[in-house]
């Protein structure tokens, strides 16, 4: 009997029970109660609600500005989800296949958008854009510094699949008489391709809350979702900037979902 | 066999390097020409004379340095921001290790629901998680709201605009970041170690102070200095919940570039606070390591 592990006492468990459910509370309390808030049917944000009513969902739908805004924010998030996963990918496969002693290396360098501060990025690609003459006449530089920041997030997802299966399978197809590009869509691409999905929808919710960037490379006219968030908090405080946010809540939790149900979210990768 | 190694030298060797070059040229180039030039360009910025009517100047100084350095506001801000990585990083270390600890160790149905729940706050964008704090901490907001009526206050709290407000939606918004390498740390920590200290007859808390904390370290060092970073170079929530009472530099960095106009300006505040955040984690690091060290 005295070989066998002690119980920790009734009053630390609970205490420490207790401070990890108040960390998930706080956790959790912010969104929770934005959702609640967007789905009151009072004037202004108070809680608790006054009532439940889809109302200002419809005034959010009827806020041109914010439409404009999510439309801005969807096309930018695409583009550089595209281009971020095209070449993502193909660093990943030169990165964990070829690079050889470089690897660590060329890794760490794909990776320096996630270490650099964001707002430092910004400030950076600002003075460097007006030095060139390109300006922020254009979505360019936007664009842009939306793609080097959801860049890393593709690159780890589809690195961390590619090592996970052995690439003799490829070399096999190889050996085979299989071309290197019949090799990449038949054997490379689809063992790939959860970490690939996973890479992309990460990176296109990452761009659609990116705000730094966006607030100082946008372009005169042009605003995206987060930016025309603040700027609409800056006068008001009512209950459509709590049903915008839902939506954008919604969005990047229907991600996460669809995420772990097809790959799990274990597999997720951060850096 | 004699076969397989035959054809295994017939064929083409497999392109090691240079021919596979092609697909990561493109992410190179970008990171080189829109990343690495414009980094060193904010040097070249810091150094250029300020200018009246357009952003900056065309000659070199380094006034800029010696201007902000002189000037007591600047170093105040520095000062303040410094404090503010410091005290969020303790706090959502405080409250961070005990979940990650649980998450690491827990086989509950429900761990992935609480992965999910740790993740949160990271996956919802900035803005929004500030709002939400502004809809709870605001004068007439949740919180005070519900001190009123439960009759426990007689006025309300000021809870924004201020550092207070500033450091709670910072937590929120970085514990993610403290949780998730301590988690990884935890998980590699074998339980038996555990067991076979406490059958030696060391209580709980002895082993979690002498066996867990210890080999933890690598993941508290990690998560700290993402933290601390992340904090000296926050932007929204600072603004959104800080007001003008609460600056920090990159508030006044922004300030310079936007409203001010002065670029050179922000670009020295810009470089002087990521020096001395440097210099911060590198005195961290060497710390940690030399107790990571004691511990070996």
């Amino acid at each position: 009997m005295s070989g066998a592990p002690r119980r920790r006492s009734g009053v630390g468990r609970l205490l420490a029970t207790l401070w990890i459910l108040a960390v998930y509370v706080f956790l959790m309390l912010p969104i929770v109660m934005i959702v609640l808030m967007s789905l009151n049917a009072g004037e202004i944000l108070a809680f608790p609600p006054q009532g439940l009513s889809l109302r200002w969902f419809v005034a959010l739908f009827n806020n041109e500005a914010f439409m404009r805004a999510i439309g801005t924010s969807v096309l930018v998030a695409g583009i550089a989800m595209l281009v971020s996963t095209v070449v993502g990918t193909a660093a990943a496969l030169y990165v964990v296949r070829h690079a050889g002693r470089l690897r660590e290396g060329l890794r760490l360098v794909l990776l320096l958008p996630l270490m650099l501060p964001e707002i430092l990025t910004a400030i950076a690609l600002l003075f460097f854009l007006y030095a060139t003459g390109i300006g922020t006449r254009t979505m360019f530089g936007l664009v842009v510094g939306h793609i080097l920041v959801t860049l890393p997030y593709v690159f780890t997802n589809v690195a961390s699949s590619l090592f996970n299966y052995d690439a003799s399978i490829e070399q096999a197809a190889r050996s085979l008489g299989a071309t290197p590009a019949v090799t990449f869509r038949r054997v490379t691409l689809p063992l790939i391709k959860p970490g690939i999905i996973t890479g992309a929808l990460f990176a296109f919710v990452i761009s659609f809350d990116l705000f730094n960037m966006s607030l100082l490379l946008k372009g005169i006219g042009m605003t995206t979702l987060p930016l025309q968030l603040f700027d609409y908090l800056r006068w008001d405080f009512d209950p459509t900037a709590a049903a915008v946010s839902t939506v954008s809540i919604l969005l990047t939790f229907g991600v996460v979902f669809w995420i772990d149900r097809v790959v799990g979210l274990r597999s997720l990768r951060f850096g | 066999m004699t076969h397989a190694v035959a054809t295994a030298t017939r064929l083409p060797r497999l392109p090691i390097g240079q021919r596979a070059f092609w697909l990561i040229a493109p992410a190179l180039v970008l990171i080189g020409v829109f990343l690495v030039l414009p980094y060193l360009n904010i040097v070249v910025m810091s150094l250029r004379e300020p200018a009246v009517g357009a952003p900056y100047g065309a000659g070199l100084t380094i006034g800029n340095y010696t201007r902000i350095l002189g000037d007591g506001y600047f170093l105040g801000v520095l000062a303040d921001t410094l404090l503010l990585g410091f005290t969020t990083t303790v706090i959502c270390l405080l409250l961070g290790y005990p979940v990650a600890y649980h998450l690491a160790r827990t086989t509950s149905r429900y761990q992935s629901l609480l992965y999910v729940l740790v993740l949160s706050p990271l996956l919802v964008g900035v803005v929004v998680r500030s709002f939400g704090w502004l809809i709870l901490l605001s004068g007439n907001g949740v919180v005070n709201r519900a001190l009123l009526d439960l009759g426990l206050l007689e006025t309300g709290l000021q809870l924004i605009n201020n550092r207070l407000g500033v450091t709670i939606a910072l937590v929120h918004v970085f514990l993610p970041f403290m949780i998730l390498p301590l988690i990884g740390v935890i998980q590699s920590i074998d339980p038996v170690l555990e067991t076979a200290g406490q059958s030696l007859g060391a209580s709980r808390l002895m082993v979690f102070w002498r066996l867990v904390l210890p080999l933890s370290w690598p993941g508290i060092q990690a998560g700290s200095i993402l933290v601390f970073v992340l904090t000296l170079s926050a932007y929204v929530t600072p603004v959104m919940l800080g007001g003008a009472q609460m600056k920090t530099m990159s508030v006044l960095v922004v300030q310079n570039l936007i409203d001010n106009f002065q670029w050179p300006t922000g670009a020295a505040l810009a470089l002087i606070l990521s020096a001395c955040g440097l210099v911060a984690v590198a005195v961290y690091a060497r710390l940690t390591s030399l107790l990571m060290k004691g511990v070996q």
